[in-house]
C-alpha cells in the first residue's frame, strides 16, 4: 500500500513542477504595441530570408544605406545620408552619417557593407536574394563560383578553415590569377568534385579542388572551400570609413529602392565571427543598426523588440516596446485581436473576412488595398496540346474571373488580365484578351478540337490550400462548361508542388508572384529564356532581348516603353494566364498611428505609434483607414 | 530486476537505431528538401551549396555521416528554424508541452476514474448509459471542434479565459481542459470495463463477505486492481501528451512541441525531424518501461523477469 500511495504522489509532484517548471520566467511586462506576425521565422539574419513574417523583424532590427519610406515605401536617406549618382546613372557614391551606430556603440562604416554585401553574395551561404545585388558590377560573377570564371580571371582561393575557426569566418584565402579549370573524371557522376582549378598564385602555379576531404584529394592539388572570382573585382569600394562607392553593371532606375530592401542592411562582423551560427542571433548576443534591438525570443510565440537607444534616428521612434507573435493559425490570430491581446493582424483567415467586410456598419480597422501580386497559371508549353499558342488564348478568354474572385477569394481581390499588377507609376500593363467564350471556342476549334473533341484530359495542379482549391474547381467549372474539354485535380503540399513545378511535371498549374521591388522588371524578367523561375518552358527571343535592353536603358520613359512592349509579347502568348490581383487584408486598431496601406504590404514599426485618445468607437480616420496606394 | 532493466536498455537503444534508420530514409525519399524555396537557384549554385553540405552524395552515406554526428549527442541545426539548433528548439518546447500534457492528464485521470467507477458501480443505471454516452462522444468528436465550441463558450460568450498564448496558468486552463477530455473518454471506458472485471473476482466477494462497506470494497480492494489496464493505457499516452497535441497546440497557440512535429515534416526540416522523432520513440520506450515497472508495484502477482 505504500508503494502505491508513493506512486501516485510522485506523479502528482512530477506534474506539478513540470508545470512551475514551465511557466517558470515566461511572464512578461505588457508591450506598447503587439501584432500578428504569422509563422514563426525561419530567421533573424537579413541575408537569409525572404518572407514577410521576417522582413517585418528586419526592417526594424538593420537599415541599409538607404530606408523605406513608410508611406509609399520609397527610398529615402537611411544609414548614408546623402549620395551622389554618376551622368551615366552606374555609380552611386554614398556618404554614412556620423551618428550611424550599432547597438553596442560602434560606428556602422563603409566596411561593414563591404563585408555584408560579400556575405549575401557568397555562394556558400545560399542567400535566396543574393540576386538584389546582382546589379553591381561582377556581383553576379561572384554568386556564381566556378562558373562565374574562366582563365585569365583574377581569382580568390579560400582554403579551408581550420577546425577551431567559428563556422561564420571565412577560411584564409590567396589570390592569383586562373590559367585553366580541369574537369575531372565524369564517371564519379558529379564532375564538379574532382575539377581542379590551376591558379597562378606569386609567379607559382598551384592545384586547387574544392573538398573537405584531405584524402580525396590526388597528389600535386590542394584542397580548399572554394575557388571564386577575387572579390576586390566586385563594383564595391570603401572610399573611406565613410564613404562607399557602388559600380553598377547597368544604370538601374530601382537601386535606390533596391538598397533600402533588408538583404542588403550590414550585419556585424565581429558580432557574426566572435559568436558563430546561430550564436550570434541569439537576443544576448546580436549586434544590430536598426531603429529596434532584439530583446528576447520564443519559439513559436514572440520576439520581442525594444528601441534602440544607439540608433541615429531615435527621437522619431515612438514605441518602446514591441511583440511580434509568432502563431501558425490565422483564427487564433484573428481571436486574439478581437479579443484586444493585439493590435494589429496581417492575416484574417478568408472565411472570417467575408463576414467581417460584410459588417453593418462598415468597420473602422479594415481597408483592403490592392497589392503588387499576381495569382496566375503557369501552362507548361512544352506539352501538347498547350504548346499551342491557340489553346493557351482560348483557355484564358473561357476563364470567367470575376465569379472567381466574386466567389473564391471574396477580400475585393481585382481580376487580372496582365502579368504586371496595376499601380506603378509611368507603366501601362498590357492586358490579354477579355472574356469571350465564343472566341475560345472557335480558337479550340482552329486549334483542332471542335467542341472539345479529341482535346486530351486537363490537368489543373495546385499546392494543397483551400482557397486554391475552390479556384481550381471554378476554373474547371468554366473550362468544361465553355469548351467541353475534361478537366482534372491534382494538389500536392508545398514543398512537392515547387519541385513539380520545377522539373515542369504537370499540365496547368499555380503560381503566385509578389513583386520583390516597385518596378515591373521584378514580374517580367522572370520569364526570360531559362529564367530559374520560368518553369514554363516558354522562349521568346525578342521578349530575351527587350528585358536586356531595358536593363541597360539610361532613359527611365524608354526603359517602361520596353517593358511594355515585352509584356504584350507575353500577354499573346500566353505562358502564363493571369487570374487576379491580391488585395491586403490587415486589422488595424483605430488608435494605432502611422501605419500605411502600402502596395508591397510592407509597414516599418519605426513609424508606428498609439494614439491611446482615440475613442476606439468614434475614430478619427487614422493613416491606414485614411487612404490606399 | 537487473537482468530486467539491462535487457530493457538495450531493447531500446535497438529500437531508437531502427527507427532513427527508417525515418532517415523516409524523409528523404519525399521530393523537396530543406533547401528549396520558392525562388529558384541557379544549378551551378545549388550544386556548389550541395557539395559543402555532402547533400550531394548519395543517401547511404550521408545517412553514415549524420548518424556518426547523432551518436555523439549533436543534432545539429534546424534547417528551417536558422537561429537554433534542434536542441534549443526541444529544451524550449518541451518543458511547455510536458505542463500541458501533465494537466490535461491529472485532469483526464480524475474525470475519467471517476466516471468509469460510477458506471461499474452503478452498472445498467441511467448514469451509467449518460456517463458511457458521453465517454463515446468525447472519443468521437474530434478534439478542433471541442477546442472551438470551448473557445466560442468561455472566451467570447463567458470571457473568462484568454484566447490563446502562454505566459500564465490561465492560458492553460482551456487547452489542458480540451486536450483531456479525449483521454478522460478514454480512460473512463478501459475503468469501466476494468472495474466490472475486477468487482466479479472471488476476493471481492471475500471481502464483501467480511461485511466491509461498498466504498471501501471499491475503493481499496477493487481500484488497485482496476488501474492495471488504465497505466498500460496511460504509458503511450502519456508520451503522446508529453510530446504535445498537434491540433490543441495551434488553436491555442501553445508554443510546445506538437506542431513542430507537423511544420518540420512539411517543410522538410530534416534535422529537427529526426530530432523529434527520436525524442519521442525515447519518451515511448522510457514510458512503456516505467509502465512495467508500475505493474510490480501495483499487482504484488507480477514479477519482473
Amino acid at each position: 500500500m505504500f508503494g502505491r500511495t508513493w506512486f501516485l504522489i510522485v506523479m502528482l509532484a512530477g506534474g506539478l513542477a513540470a508545470v512551475g517548471w514551465a511557466l517558470h520566467g515566461s511572464r512578461l511586462p505588457p508591450a506598447d504595441f503587439t501584432f500578428y506576425n504569422e509563422s514563426e521565422l525561419k530567421s533573424v539574419d537579413p541575408a537569409m530570408i525572404t518572407g514577410h513574417p521576417e522582413g517585418r523583424i528586419a526592417w526594424a532590427l538593420y537599415e541599409g544605406l538607404t530606408r523605406p519610406r513608410g508611406e509609399d515605401n520609397r527610398a529615402e536617406p537611411g544609414t548614408a545620408h546623402r549620395w551622389d549618382i554618376s551622368d551615366d546613372g552606374r555609380i552611386y557614391t554614398f556618404y554614412l552619417r556620423e551618428d550611424a551606430r550599432w547597438s553596442n556603440g560602434d560606428p556602422v562604416t563603409s566596411r561593414d557593407f563591404l563585408y555584408s554585401m560579400r556575405r549575401l553574395l557568397d555562394p556558400l551561404n545560399r542567400a535566396e536574394y543574393s540576386y538584389q545585388a546582382w546589379y553591381i558590377a561582377n556581383a553576379k560573377r561572384y554568386t556564381y563560383g566556378a562558373k562565374g570564371i574562366s582563365p585569365g580571371d583574377p581569382v580568390e582561393v579560400e582554403l579551408n578553415r581550420a577546425p577551431e575557426q567559428p563556422n561564420t569566418t571565412r577560411g584564409k584565402l590567396l589570390f592569383g590569377k586562373l590559367v585553366r579549370t580541369e574537369e575531372g573524371d565524369k564517371t564519379g557522376g558529379d564532375s564538379a568534385r574532382s575539377r581542379v582549378f590551376v591558379v597562378d598564385i606569386n609567379g607559382g602555379e598551384r592545384r586547387f579542388m574544392s573538398t573537405d576531404d584531405d584524402e580525396a584529394v590526388p597528389t600535386g592539388v590542394e584542397p580548399c572551400r572554394q575557388v571564386l572570382l577575387d572579390f576586390r573585382e566586385v563594383g564595391l569600394r570603401a572610399i573611406d570609413e565613410r564613404t562607399l562607392e557602388i559600380r553598377l553593371e547597368n544604370p538601374t532606375h530601382y537601386f535606390l529602392d533596391l538598397l533600402a530592401f533588408y538583404p542588403l542592411a550590414p550585419v556585424h562582423q565581429g558580432c557574426l565571427e566572435r559568436y558563430g551560427n546561430p550564436d550570434w542571433k541569439r537576443p544576448e548576443n546580436i549586434v544590430t543598426n536598426g531603429a529596434f534591438r532584439l530583446s528576447q525570443r520564443r519559439i513559436r510565440d514572440r520576439i520581442r523588440l525594444v528601441k534602440s537607444d544607439t540608433y541615429w534616428d531615435r527621437a522619431n521612434v515612438r514605441l518602446n516596446v514591441i511583440d511580434a507573435l509568432s502563431i501558425e493559425d490565422r483564427t487564433t490570430g484573428l481571436n486574439l485581436y478581437l479579443t484586444g491581446k493585439c493590435d494589429w493582424t496581417t492575416q484574417p483567415p478568408p472565411n472570417a473576412i467575408r463576414e467581417l467586410l460584410a459588417a453593418k456598419p462598415p468597420r473602422n480597422d479594415l481597408n483592403p488595398a490592392p497589392q503588387l501580386t499576381t495569382y496566375f497559371y503557369l501552362m507548361n508549353t512544352t506539352r501538347y496540346p498547350l504548346n499551342d499558342v491557340r489553346v493557351r488564348r482560348a483557355l484564358s478568354m473561357a476563364l470567367d474571373r470575376d465569379e472567381i474572385t466574386r466567389v473564391a477569394t471574396a477580400a475585393g481581390e481585382k481580376p487580372a488580365f496582365s502579368l504586371v499588377p496595376p499601380g506603378l507609376v509611368g507603366y501601362t500593363q498590357q492586358n490579354c484578351d477579355p472574356r469571350n467564350p465564343d472566341e475560345a471556342r472557335k480558337l479550340l476549334a482552329d486549334a483542332g478540337y471542335p467542341g472539345g473533341t479529341g482535346f486530351p484530359k486537363l490537368e489543373i495542379h495546385y499546392n494543397s490550400d483551400q482557397v486554391h482549391q475552390s479556384i481550381a474547381e471554378l476554373a474547371r467549372k468554366q473550362w468544361q462548361r465553355e469548351l467541353g474539354i475534361t478537366v482534372t485535380l491534382r494538389n500536392e503540399e508545398w514543398a512537392s508542388a515547387q519541385e513539380t513545378q520545377r522539373q515542369m511535371q504537370y499540365m496547368v498549374s499555380r503560381r503566385a508572384w509578389v513583386g520583390d521591388y516597385v518596378d515591373p522588371n521584378t514580374f517580367l524578367d522572370m520569364y526570360i529564356t531559362g529564367g530559374p523561375n520560368n518553369n514554363t518552358g516558354f522562349s521568346n527571343a525578342e521578349y530575351d532581348r527587350l528585358i536586356a535592353e531595358a536593363a541597360k536603358e539610361i532613359d527611365g520613359e524608354k526603359r517602361l516603353e520596353m517593358l511594355q512592349q515585352a509584356e504584350r509579347i507575353l500577354m499573346d502568348e500566353l505562358p502564363i494566364i493571369p487570374i487576379f490581383h491580391y488585395v491586403s487584408r490587415n486589422l488595424v486598431k483605430p488608435y494605432v498611428r502611422g501605419w500605411y496601406n502600402t502596395l508591397q504590404d510592407s509597414h516599418h514599426l519605426r513609424d508606428i505609434w498609439i494614439d491611446r485618445t482615440v475613442d476606439p468607437n468614434d475614430p478619427r480616420p487614422n493613416e491606414y483607414m485614411g487612404r490606399t496606394p | 530486476m537487473t537482468t530486467f532493466v539491462v535487457r530493457r536498455l538495450i531493447g531500446i537503444a535497438l529500437t531508437l537505431l531502427v527507427v532513427y534508420t527508417i525515418t532517415f530514409f523516409l524523409v528523404r525519399a519525399v521530393p523537396g528538401g530543406p533547401f528549396s524555396g520558392e525562388r529558384q537557384l541557379d544549378p551551378e549554385i545549388e550544386a556548389n551549396f550541395k557539395r559543402v553540405y555532402n547533400l550531394d552524395l548519395p543517401v547511404y552515406q550521408q545517412y553514415f555521416i549524420e548518424i556518426g554526428r547523432a551518436l555523439r549527442g549533436n543534432l545539429g541545426l534546424s534547417q528551417r528554424l536558422q537561429d537554433f539548433t534542434v536542441s534549443d528548439v526541444i529544451i524550449q518546447g518541451f518543458p511547455i508541452s510536458a505542463a500541458l500534457g501533465s494537466l490535461a492528464l491529472t485532469f483526464a485521470i480524475l474525470l475519467g476514474m471517476a466516471a468509469g467507477i460510477t458506471s461499474a458501480v452503478y452498472r445498467g443505471s441511467a448514469a451509467d448509459v449518460l456517463l458511457m454516452s458521453a465517454a463515446t462522444i468525447g472519443i468521437a468528436v474530434p478534439s478542433f471542434v471541442i477546442a472551438s465550441l470551448a473557445i466560442l463558450l468561455f472566451v467570447f460568450l463567458v470571457p473568462l479565459f484568454p484566447a490563446a498564448g502562454w505566459g500564465t496558468v490561465w492560458h492553460l486552463v482551456l487547452p489542458a481542459l480540451c486536450l483531456g477530455t479525449l483521454y478522460a473518454a478514454e480512460i473512463a471506458r478501459i475503468t469501466r470495463t476494468g472495474m466490472l472485471d475486477t468487482l466479479s473476482q472471488d476476493y471481492i466477494r471475500t471481502a464483501q463477505a467480511k461485511g466491509l462497506s461498498q466504498a471501501a470494497v471499491v475503493l481499496r480492494h477493487a481500484l488497485p486492481g482496476t488501474m492495471l489496464p488504465v497505466v498500460s493505457f496511460l504509458g503511450p499516452a502519456t508520451a503522446g501528451i508529453l510530446t504535445g497535441s498537434v491540433v490543441i497546440e495551434k488553436i491555442f497557440a501553445i508554443p510546445g512541441l506538437g506542431w513542430h512535429f507537423v511544420q518540420a515534416a512539411l517543410q522538410r526540416d530534416f534535422t529537427l525531424e529526426m530530432g523529434l522523432v527520436l525524442l519521442y520513440t525515447a519518451l515511448l520506450c522510457v514510458m512503456n518501461f516505467l509502465v512495467d515497472i508500475s505493474y510490480a508495484i501495483l499487482d504484488p502477482r507480477v514479477e519482473l523477469k
